[in-house]
């Protein structure tokens, strides 16, 4: 198979343009000074903020602008900073990525409109790669999770909430205000006032094709229709206005994946999410709730061919006392599918219906099962095919 | 749909999958003219170069604090800081006390009676009076 050229994408995305530069471009490369440059190498290879106007553009600014004038630091900035350098070497990042880049992870598109100097490309990039992995890893480690409790374990380990607390985690600080002169090490964006209240970005609708508040949403369809995390999509971009803390620092995050995945390939963005986000702790039994433990055990029975559960006192004490326990076992046939105590016999039965439901829905095959992107790698043995479920138990 | 879904995060167990160094700053305070920051004139022009090249992930901040102590303040990633007065030690002291300020969690200082803490549940389980057969008196 035919690998992509990841330094062309990057190229594209990132590096000044590397074309034949003309004698009339030497010209106005004088003319220009004050443009913004992508790039702090000197030399020929400028890339100019609008260059298609380039050359109908009679009338430049003389003098340079001042860095307040910019919305966000120049990349030459960059290599002042101290901060940015620390963040750099405390997240052990590839020498290949360059503190440009990284400098420009930390300006949301709230910051800079400008797309070329933002991070929203690159937090598009990773966001990806990010849910990617984590679904990868999830379906392969899990795979008999009802897709509720599976977005609920996508939202725990890559939702905005979680990679707000990883981007804490490495030490990134937010800039007072976003602007030219602030220390590019800093996260810019463009706070929410106090008192202006959230905007959720679903006054102007969402990507689903239901019309009507109250039209049934489905699961199904939020497969389709909805994020990764089962989130309606709000159709409008809100993106240039003012953002919550919680929504940058994600970005923020998406972006530095984005970039490694950019400069230094798959693989070790693969290895820098699981280092960062997998290897984070989640339990979870503790994210089921059911609402009818008790019908669904009944109905599984019946969908595997096992006989139909029966409730059975395993012990119990106290029965006319206070404080009376009661341990129950549920059984089908002989086998005891699972078990529960509590101070009432219908508690304790659905507590053991629970413990069964747990015990089938958490199957897994062990925590080192391969994945899907395992089979990139040079020389990866051949596929073995994954347990595949037949899906949820009542819908 | 029975089952639904309660929304959590993730807990980091730092060290688990990739380090971070929780030191994230280290300021150091110096007074050109008083004697007590003899030693720490000393280290900055001798030692702290080699300090920052070895310690890449913290940012080294030097600024004058006239007519004080030398002081050296971490800054740390859970948000405290911790600051140690340096005056009148030597350059090796204080290239000592820089790198406890390094290695030092930001945490306050506690004292560990038990050396193994966990978020796992215990394998073992509780013990319950239910289980086990019991005893029949």
């Amino acid at each position: 198979m035919k690998r992509l050229r990841l330094e062309r994408w990057s190229g594209q995305l990132l590096s000044p343009r590397t074309g034949p530069s003309s004698c009339l471009r030497h010209q106005q490369e004088q003319r220009i000074a004050g443009r913004r440059l992508q790039s702090t190498s000197a030399g020929l290879d400028l890339t100019y903020e609008d260059g298609e106007e380039l050359l109908s553009e009679q009338e430049a600014p003389k003098t340079p602008r001042k860095r307040e004038d910019y919305p966000s630091p120049p990349p030459s900035a960059a290599h002042q900073s101290a901060k940015l350098a620390a963040l750099h070497a405390r997240l052990s990042l590839p020498k290949k990525l360059p503190l440009q880049t990284m400098a420009r992870t930390l300006v949301d598109p709230s910051a800079d409109s400008n797309t070329r100097f933002n991070n929203a490309a690159l937090a598009q990039v990773g966001g990806s790669i990010i849910s990617y992995h984590v679904a990868e890893f999830l379906l392969a480690t899990y795979p008999r999770l009802p897709m509720t409790v599976l977005f609920a374990a996508a939202y725990a380990y890559n939702g905005p909430k979680t990679l707000q607390l990883i981007a804490k985690e490495w030490g990134v600080e937010t800039a007072a205000a976003p602007g030219g002169e602030v220390d590019p090490g800093l996260l810019q964006f463009s706070k929410i006032k106090p008192g202006q209240g959230l905007s959720l970005g679903f006054g102007g609708g969402s990507t689903r094709p239901d019309k009507k508040s109250w039209m049934r949403r489905g699961i199904s369809s939020r497969n389709v229709y909805d994020d990764e995390f089962g989130d309606v999509i709000p159709k409008e971009d809100t993106s240039e206005l003012p953002q919550a803390t919680e929504t940058a620092y994600s970005n923020f995050v998406k972006a530095v994946v984005g970039s490694i995945y950019l400069h230094a390939g798959r693989q070790a963005a693969k290895t820098f999410v699981q280092q960062h986000i997998l290897s984070r702790h989640l339990q979870l039994s503790t994210l089921f709730k059911f609402s009818e433990p008790v019908r669904e055990l009944a109905r599984l029975c019946q969908r595997e061919g096992f006989e139909y559960p029966v409730a059975r006192i395993l012990s119990e004490t106290g029965r006319h006392s206070r404080s009376p326990v009661f341990v129950v076992g549920i059984f089908s046939g002989t086998e005891k599918l699972g078990e529960g105590a509590a101070p009432n016999l219908t508690e304790a039965r659905v507590r053991a219906c629970v413990a069964a439901l747990k015990a089938w829905y958490l199957y897994s095959p062990g925590k080192s099962v391969r994945v899907p992107s395992d089979m990139e790698e040079a020389n990866a043995k051949p596929w073995e095919p994954l347990h595949v479920d037949i899906g949820e138990i009542i819908h | 749909m029975t089952v639904q879904a309660i929304r959590k995060a993730t807990v980091g167990q730092n060290g688990v999958g990739a380090f971070i160094l929780q030191c994230k700053r280290l300021d150091f305070h110096y007074c050109d003219w008083a004697g007590s920051s003899k030693g720490m004139n000393s280290f900055l022009r001798h030692s702290l170069s080699k300090f920052a090249a070895a310690n890449p992930q913290i940012e080294i901040t030097v600024s004058p604090r006239p007519r004080k102590h030398p002081v050296i303040v971490g800054h740390y990633i859970n948000g405290r800081e911790k600051a140690i007065c340096v005056r009148n030690l030597q350059k090796e002291q204080i290239l000592q006390k820089a790198e406890l300020l390094r290695d030092a969690s930001g945490e306050k200082l506690k004292r560990v009676t038990k050396p193994v803490k966990s978020i796992n549940e215990s394998v073992r389980g509780v013990w319950s009076p239910y289980h086990g057969g019991g005893i029949h008196v």
